[in-house]
C-alpha cells in the first residue's frame, strides 16, 4: 500500500468498493470483445448505413444524396425482382430444409440399422467444399446429366433445370435443402431424444396411431426446436451467395439473382457503392425480421 | 622529319607536349573511363533507385501467367533494389479486387486490366499516363504504329498513353475439320464466309436423335457476360449498328440492333443447328464443347495446343481442328472482336515507383519471341518484335490467328461496361433460352443501359 505524500491522497480517493472492483474487471474482460464487435462488426454495418444515404463510387469521396438510393432502387425492376427471387428462395428453402431435415431425423430416430453410419454420410454434404458442390450440381442438372435420367422412367422428357427461367431457381432450392437438411436433421435428431420416452409409452397403451402421436405429442413437444431451425434456415437462405453464383451466375434472365448478389455486383463491378449499401439495409431489415420473431418466440417459450 | 612534324601537330592541338607514352596513357585512360561509364549506364538502367518495393496484379491463365511471373523474377534478379509482390486473379475477377483496393487503399501500384475496362479507370480518373519515352519509344506517333490501330485507340487519350499494351486477339471460328469432312464438306472451300452460310453449314455439320442432338453444328459460348458481348459486337456493328449514338444514348435496339441479334439466334431458330441448354462448358475453359467433339464450330480466342492436347489427345495428335475468320453480314466484312490486355499505373503510386514500373513493364516485354514460345498463340499486342521469327512463323495457321487479331473490333468504350456486359447477357439469355420477342427484349436492354449511364453521370 503505498503512503507516500499526494499518491496516497490520490489512492484512497478512488478507492472502490468490492462489487464495483468486480464490475470493472468483468468489463475489463469482455472489453476485448466490446471492442471487436464494435470495430469489425457495429462499425462497418453503421458505415454501410451512412454510405446507403450517399452516391459513393469507391474511388471518390462520398457525396451525401439523402434517400435517392433507396427510391431508385424500389423503381428498379432488377431490385424488384432479386427481391422477389430472395423472398421465393428464403421460402422454399426454408421449408425445404426443415421438412426433409425433419423427415430424416424421425428416420434415424426410429433406431434403423447402421443409423450412425447413415446419419455422419449424410451430414457429409455439410462439410464438402461448396465450389465442389455446386460444380458437381450444375453436371447433376444437365439436361443430359443424372438428375434428368432419374427421373427418365417417370416419363418427364428433358427438364432443362438450369436454363429455364422457371426451374432454375426451384434448382438452386434443391441444392440448398440437399447441403443443409442433414445438419439441422442433427438439431431435430436432439429435440427428438430429449422427448421423454414415458409420453411415447402412455401413448402407445392408450392405442394412439402413429400419425397422431408424431402430430399431437412429438410436434408439440419439438415446436422449439422447429422454430429454431424455420428461423435460423431463413437467415442462412437470405444471406445465400455462392449457390446461385456458381451454378447458374443469376441467369438465366435473372431468374435466379438474388439480393447478396445483386449488392456485390452493384458494389463491386458497377461501382455503385452507395447503391450497394442501400440494398444491403435491407437485406438486412428481412433478416431482421426473423431475428425479432426468433427473440419473441423464444421469450416466451413454454418448458414442457 | 616527318616524326617531329607529327609531334608538333598533336602538340598544337592539346597545348602541350605529346610522348609516346603519354598518348598510349591517354588512350588507356580513355578507355577505362568508357568502360567505367557504360558500365554504371547499365547499372543506372538495372537499378535505377534505392530499395523500391512494388505491387503488380495480372489476370490467370495457365501460361500467361505463368509467363508474366518468369519475367517480374527475372526482372527482380536483374534489379536487386526492387522487390514485387505480384499476385494474379481469375479473369472476371482481377477488375473488382482492382476496385476494392482502390476503395481500401490497397490498389496495388501497378496491374494489367482487360481493355473493355480502360474507360472504367480513365473516367475515374485511377490510372496515370505513361511516359513512352521510358517504354522505348521515341515518340507518340512511333508508339502508335506498332500496335494494331483499334487496339491502342483505347490505350491513348488526348494524345496521352494510359496502357501499354501486352496481349491483344480477335475472335477466330474454330472448325472441327474431321467432322466437315464427315459431312462431305471441305473446311477450306466451304468455311462459312457469311451468317447465312455458317447457319447453313452448321445445319449439314449437326446431328440429331430425336430432340436430343448428338453433334450441334455451332456453337456460341453462354458462360460469361463478356464472351456474350465479344460475339455479340461484331454482329452488330456488321449490321451498321452501334452500340450508342453520339449523345450516349444505348442504341441496341434499333434495327441493325434487331438484326443482329436474330442473326445471333438464327442458329438456334432457324437453322436448329444448337442447343443453347446443352453444354459442358466453364469459365476455365469455355471451348470445352468444341474440344469435346459436341460441336463443329466454336467461335472463341486462339486456343493453345496444350489446352487441346489435356483434354483431347487425339485431336491434338492429328492436328483435325482449324481456325478460320469470323463469319460477316458479307464476305467482305470477316472481323471479329479483338481484346486483350494493357499494364497500367495507378494515379496513386509515386513518381518513384511510377518509373520503377515503367522499367518493369518495359523489361517483360523486350523478349517478345521468348513471350511466343511460352504463350503462344495467344498474341503480344506489339506488332515488331516477334511475328518474323521462324518459330512464330511456321506455327499451324499463324496467318489466320494475326489476321484476326489486326482486323477485330473493339468493344463499346464505356464507364458503364460491366452493366452493359450483364444486360446484354441476360438478353441473350431471354432470346436464345425462352424465346422471347427480340424487339421487345432489346428495348427492355436499352432501357437498362440508358440508365446505368443516366446514374454514373449522376454519381459523378
Amino acid at each position: 500500500m503505498l503512503r507516500i505524500g499526494r499518491a496516497q491522497i490520490s489512492v484512497s480517493r478512488w478507492q472502490l468498493g468490492y462489487e464495483s472492483r468486480i464490475q470493472l474487471w468483468g468489463i475489463l474482460f469482455i472489453l476485448p470483445t466490446i471492442l471487436f464487435f464494435m470495430i469489425f462488426k457495429y462499425g462497418p454495418m453503421l458505415w454501410a448505413i451512412y454510405l446507403s444515404f450517399t452516391g459513393y463510387d469507391i474511388v471518390t469521396e462520398p457525396k451525401f444524396i439523402g434517400l435517392n438510393n433507396y427510391i431508385n432502387i424500389f423503381k428498379d425492376p432488377i431490385f424488384l425482382q432479386a427481391l422477389n427471387n430472395t423472398l421465393i428462395y428464403i421460402m422454399g428453402s426454408t421449408i425445404a430444409i426443415t421438412v426433409l431435415g425433419l423427415g430424416l431425423a424421425l428416420i434415424i430416430n426410429t433406431g434403423i440399422k447402421a443409423s450412425r453410419f447413415f446419419m455422419s454420410s449424410m451430414f457429409l454434404t455439410n462439410i464438402m467444399p461448396i465450389l465442389a458442390v455446386c460444380l458437381v450440381w450444375r453436371f447433376l442438372f444437365h439436361p443430359y446429366g443424372l438428375v434428368n435420367q432419374f427421373l427418365s422412367p417417370l416419363g418427364l422428357g428433358r427438364i432443362d433445370w438450369l436454363t429455364n427461367s422457371y426451374l432454375a431457381l426451384p434448382a438452386i432450392i434443391i441444392v440448398t435443402a440437399w447441403r443443409f437438411a442433414p445438419y439441422f436433421m442433427v438439431v431435430f435428431l436432439a429435440g427428438l431424444l430429449a422427448v421423454p420416452k414415458e409420453i411415447y409409452e402412455a401413448a402407445d397403451i392408450d392405442g394412439v396411431t402413429p400419425i397422431s402421436r408424431f402430430l399431437r405429442i412429438t410436434l408439440p413437444m419439438i415446436s422449439p426446436i422447429v422454430f429454431f431451425v424455420v428461423v435460423v434456415s431463413a437467415l442462412l437462405c437470405a444471406r445465400i451467395f455462392l449457390m446461385p453464383f456458381i451454378i447458374t451466375g443469376g441467369g438465366p434472365g435473372g431468374a435466379t439473382r438474388v439480393l447478396s448478389m445483386l449488392i456485390y455486383e452493384t458494389g463491386f463491378s458497377y461501382l455503385k457503392m452507395g447503391r450497394a449499401a442501400a440494398i444491403s439495409v435491407i437485406l438486412f431489415l428481412i433478416m431482421m425480421v426473423f431475428t425479432i420473431l426468433q427473440i419473441r418466440f423464444f421469450s416466451k417459450t413454454e418448458e414442457y | 622529319m616527318r616524326k617531329s612534324a607529327k609531334k608538333e601537330r598533336i602538340s598544337d592541338v592539346v597545348g602541350k607536349e605529346v610522348t609516346r607514352r603519354s598518348f598510349l596513357k591517354g588512350v588507356g585512360t580513355l578507355g577505362l573511363g568508357l568502360a567505367a561509364t557504360s558500365s554504371m549506364n547499365r547499372l543506372a538502367f538495372a537499378q535505377p533507385k534505392g530499395p523500391i518495393k512494388l505491387s503488380f496484379w495480372t489476370w490467370q491463365n495457365p501460361q500467361q501467367h505463368a509467363w508474366i511471373q518468369k519475367r517480374v523474377k527475372l526482372f527482380m534478379e536483374k534489379n536487386k533494389g526492387i522487390q514485387i509482390d505480384w499476385q494474379y486473379f481469375t479473369f472476371t475477377d482481377l477488375g473488382k479486387k482492382i476496385s476494392v483496393g482502390y476503395a481500401t487503399g490497397t490498389a496495388p501500384e501497378g496491374f494489367a486490366t482487360g481493355t473493355w475496362l480502360m474507360p472504367t479507370w480513365l473516367s475515374r480518373n485511377m490510372i496515370a499516363p505513361l511516359d513512352i519515352k521510358l517504354l522505348g519509344y521515341s515518340s507518340l506517333q512511333s508508339f502508335v504504329n506498332d500496335y494494331p490501330k483499334a487496339f491502342i485507340d483505347g490505350a491513348v487519350k488526348n494524345d496521352k498513353v494510359y496502357g501499354y499494351p501486352v496481349y491483344v486477339y480477335g475472335f477466330l471460328n474454330y472448325l472441327n475439320t474431321k467432322q466437315f469432312k464427315e459431312a462431305k464438306l471441305d473446311p477450306e472451300k466451304d468455311q462459312p464466309k457469311t451468317w447465312e452460310e455458317l447457319g447453313e453449314i452448321a445445319r449439314k455439320l449437326a446431328i440429331k436423335k430425336g430432340n436430343k442432338f448428338e453433334r450441334q453444328g455451332f456453337k456460341f459460348a453462354m458462360h460469361a457476360p463478356m464472351w456474350t458481348m465479344v460475339q455479340f459486337n461484331p454482329i452488330l456493328l456488321q449490321c451498321g449498328g452501334s452500340w450508342f449514338d453520339k449523345s450516349g444514348k444505348c442504341t441496341v435496339n434499333s434495327n441493325a440492333g434487331v438484326r443482329a441479334m436474330t442473326i445471333r439466334a438464327s442458329i438456334i431458330r432457324k437453322y436448329q443447328a444448337e442447343d443453347p441448354a446443352d453444354s459442358i462448358a466453364t469459365s476455365p475453359l469455355p471451348m470445352m464443347d468444341f474440344l469435346k467433339e459436341r460441336v463443329s464450330m466454336f467461335s472463341t480466342h486462339c486456343i493453345p495446343i496444350p489446352a487441346v492436347k489435356s483434354q483431347n489427345e487425339k485431336m491434338a495428335a492429328e492436328g483435325y481442328y482449324r481456325p478460320v475468320q469470323m463469319p460477316g453480314v458479307d464476305p467482305n466484312k470477316r472481323y471479329p472482336t479483338a481484346y486483350g490486355f494493357n499494364f497500367v499505373v495507378n494515379i496513386n503510386a509515386s513518381k518513384e515507383k511510377q518509373e520503377a514500373l515503367h522499367d518493369l513493364y518495359r523489361f517483360i516485354m523486350s523478349d517478345l519471341v521468348d513471350c511466343w514460345k511460352d504463350t503462344g498463340p495467344f498474341t503480344p499486342a506489339r506488332k515488331s518484335g516477334w511475328a518474323d521469327d521462324p518459330q512464330v512463323k511456321s506455327y499451324p495457321h499463324i496467318d489466320e490467328i494475326i489476321k484476326a487479331r489486326d482486323n477485330g473490333a473493339l468493344l463499346p468504350e464505356t464507364p458503364v461496361v460491366n452493366e452493359l456486359s450483364d444486360i446484354m447477357h441476360q438478353t441473350v439469355q431471354k432470346v436464345t433460352l425462352e424465346n422471347a420477342d427480340i424487339k421487345k427484349a432489346l428495348d427492355e436492354a436499352a432501357v437498362q443501359v440508358d440508365k446505368a449511364t443516366e446514374e454514373f453521370k449522376n454519381q459523378k
